[in-house]
């Protein structure tokens, strides 16, 4: 197997297996084989082309799982977009990736807003669209004949993750057949999974953990559980989902994890058949990771490791519930990964050192859409272990190795902070705050875990409220400061940029 | 105010503030107009107006899919509370 586009179609597959359930709707592989390949027939009526973008605008469910696969077997670029994001935040992404066909399942004004602010030609899935396009829904699909993949080689383009640049426009990172499926692979023997491992989808579809759901159970003969957007917010929910499902397999950011500990009602729930909990994107506090393993006993846990431009690239095993409250290590390489650490100029640092990480692997992304500068401030040509030379991406995570071998995560470079997990350019939100009539200037701070605060110079008096609403129309919802400060002015450095760490200090108490 | 008015208002000015109009049958999470964080705010605001402590087992979808039921939610622990 060459392509992500093959990974329902491998002598592997039971076709009788469950493939995917949302709870409401199950599929087994043979079904799930059947609707995305008409799906994809559905595609190519609409014009898509290989090499062509497809917006997919569905909430977790089997839908979601069916698009992603008929779009690689199409030979298109899926672009998930969050469903929860404003309109006017997708439509930049519709522009920048400039696709005019979408899978949604939204309707009303959402989705006529959508059409109206971008060029899509074509709606599928549901049953009306505006006029303005053509709507081709679900039971149409239906009845098309499904199509076999279209022949593709494996550095075609298969999917792009948009994230926040620092510049304020999203940045799309562009993964090929080949990185995906290096990822599906590794993922799948790393983590031994098998058929008959149930491994919930708790990432939605833009978020680029979920790629670890959509690519590896297919891999292995797994079976997927979507877990729907609400449920995730009701820890109680959230674990009863678990129990009921029988999932064997978890990948989320430490955020839900901590919410299913302190309010997830663990005393009433079953959870013996999970066997492999994984968390990444953000640091989970060691304190709290040792009372969660202590509750699941039955389970291992490992800390993963990876931007999506490189997917997953490090893992750090935990057997037993860390002792020492150092921060967890993000680990070692693993398969076909090599990573350096290397000072301002590219050199590599004497052990025990700081400095930044690099990545050469298998899993990498071909580059960023459309930004050929952000590209090449990203990647470095240097030599590999096997003696030639490779891409590596600069990951602007600064790290330290353990004498053990292990390497541990101590900041960023950068002005990029996680929210829940979700990377945020600060300077993005600040661009986003300077748009606005009232604001002057702006600088965002981070207030404590997950939480960000404006401090604004500002024009007039200036309704806060009003502002974070329009905000909050504007850009996803977890990059939103939580609170705003006025300030007469903001510190600057001597190259006239904000100092954000005096700036903190202007706030009248941080948490 | 009956229960459900008194938490219509609260949701409707302090948590779900967008342009979407909320009525008693809305579905707030659908939509995302009550994120996570949100839950936790309704929940300590519920305990709180109504002198109620709030199991975690309860707080669950059913329970805050919708203005009705929260106020059915709420009524039935009250009940439970006085009998």
């Amino acid at each position: 197997m060459q392509l992500l586009s093959q990974l329902l179609y491998h002598d592997r597959i039971d076709f009788g297996a469950p493939a995917v359930t949302d709870g409401r709707r199950s599929l087994d592989y043979g079904e799930l084989i059947d609707r995305s390949g008409r799906l994809a027939a559905a595609f190519v009526d609409a014009g898509i082309r290989p090499g062509d973008c497809v917006a997919i605008h569905v909430r977790k469910s089997v839908d979601s799982m069916v698009a992603v696969h008929a779009s690689l077997q199409a030979g298109a670029i899926y672009v998930p977009l969050d469903p929860m994001a404003p309109v006017s935040y997708l439509a930049t992404l519709v522009h920048d990736c400039a696709t005019r066909v979408l899978v949604s399942d939204a309707s009303g004004a959402v989705l006529a807003d959508l059409v109206e602010q971008t060029d899509l030609d074509v709606v599928i899935g549901p049953d009306q669209a505006p006029a303005t396009s053509r709507c081709i829904p679900w039971a149409a699909v239906g009845e098309l004949d499904a199509r076999e993949p279209v022949a593709l080689v494996d550095d075609d383009p298969a999917y792009i993750i948009y994230t926040s640049g620092s510049t304020g426009t999203p940045k799309g990172i562009l993964h090929t057949h080949a990185s995906g499926l290096a990822y599906a692979k590794l993922a799948a023997s790393t983590y031994g999974l098998r058929p008959g491992d149930r491994l919930a989808n708790i990432a939605p579809l833009h978020f680029d953990q979920s790629t670890f759901e959509l690519f590896a159970a297919p891999f292995a003969g797994s079976s997927v559980v979507m877990v729907p957007e609400p449920v995730l917010r009701f820890p109680a929910s959230l674990t009863e989902l678990v129990e009921r499902e029988q999932i064997t397999v978890w990948y989320s950011v430490p955020y839900l994890l901590i919410q299913v500990l302190q309010r997830g009602a663990l005393d009433q729930r079953d959870l013996r058949r999970l066997r492999w909990v994984l968390f990444g994107g953000e640091v989970f506090p060691p304190g709290l990771l040792a009372e969660l393993m202590s509750m699941w006993p039955h389970a291992r846990f490992s800390n993963v490791y990876g931007p999506a431009e490189v997917n997953q690239c490090m893992y750090f095993h935990l057997d037993e519930p860390p002792i020492d409250l150092g921060a967890v290590p993000i680990g070692r390489a693993w398969a076909d990964t090599e990573v350096a650490i290397v000072d301002d100029d590219g050199q590599v640092v004497e052990a025990g050192t700081s400095g930044q990480l690099l990545v050469h692997t298998s899993t990498m992304m071909d580059r960023y859409w459309n930004r050929p500068g952000l590209t090449d401030g990203s990647i470095r040509v240097r030599s590999t272990s096997t003696g030639g030379t490779g891409r590596w991406y600069a990951t602007g995570d600064q790290v330290v190795e353990r004498p053990d071998g292990n390497l541990v995560f101590l900041g960023r470079a950068d002005n990029q902070v996680k929210i829940r997990g979700h990377r945020v350019e600060l300077e993005a939100v600040e661009a986003a705050l300077l748009d606005l009539d009232g604001v002057a200037d702006a600088a965002v701070v981070g207030a404590g875990p997950d939480e960000l605060i404006a401090l604004i110079v500002p024009r007039g008096p200036v309704d806060h409220r009003e502002l974070l609403v329009t905000l909050g129309a504007r850009l996803p919802k977890y990059s939103v400061p939580t609170g705003i400060a006025e300030v007469a002015s903001l510190p600057r450095t001597a190259t006239d940029k904000i100092d954000r760490r005096a700036a903190r200090e202007l706030l009248p108490e941080t948490p | 105010m009956s229960t459900d008015t008194t938490i219509l208002t609260y949701i409707t000015t302090e948590i779900a503030t967008g342009d979407e109009p909320v009525d008693r049958e809305t579905d707030l999470l659908l939509t995302g107009l009550v994120d996570s964080i949100g839950v936790m705010r309704i929940v300590e605001w519920l305990e709180t107006t109504h002198e109620i402590e709030i199991h975690p087992a309860d707080v669950i979808l059913e329970n805050f899919q919708t203005v009705a039921a929260m106020a059915a939610f709420v009524e039935q622990r009250l009940d439970t509370a006085s009998d």
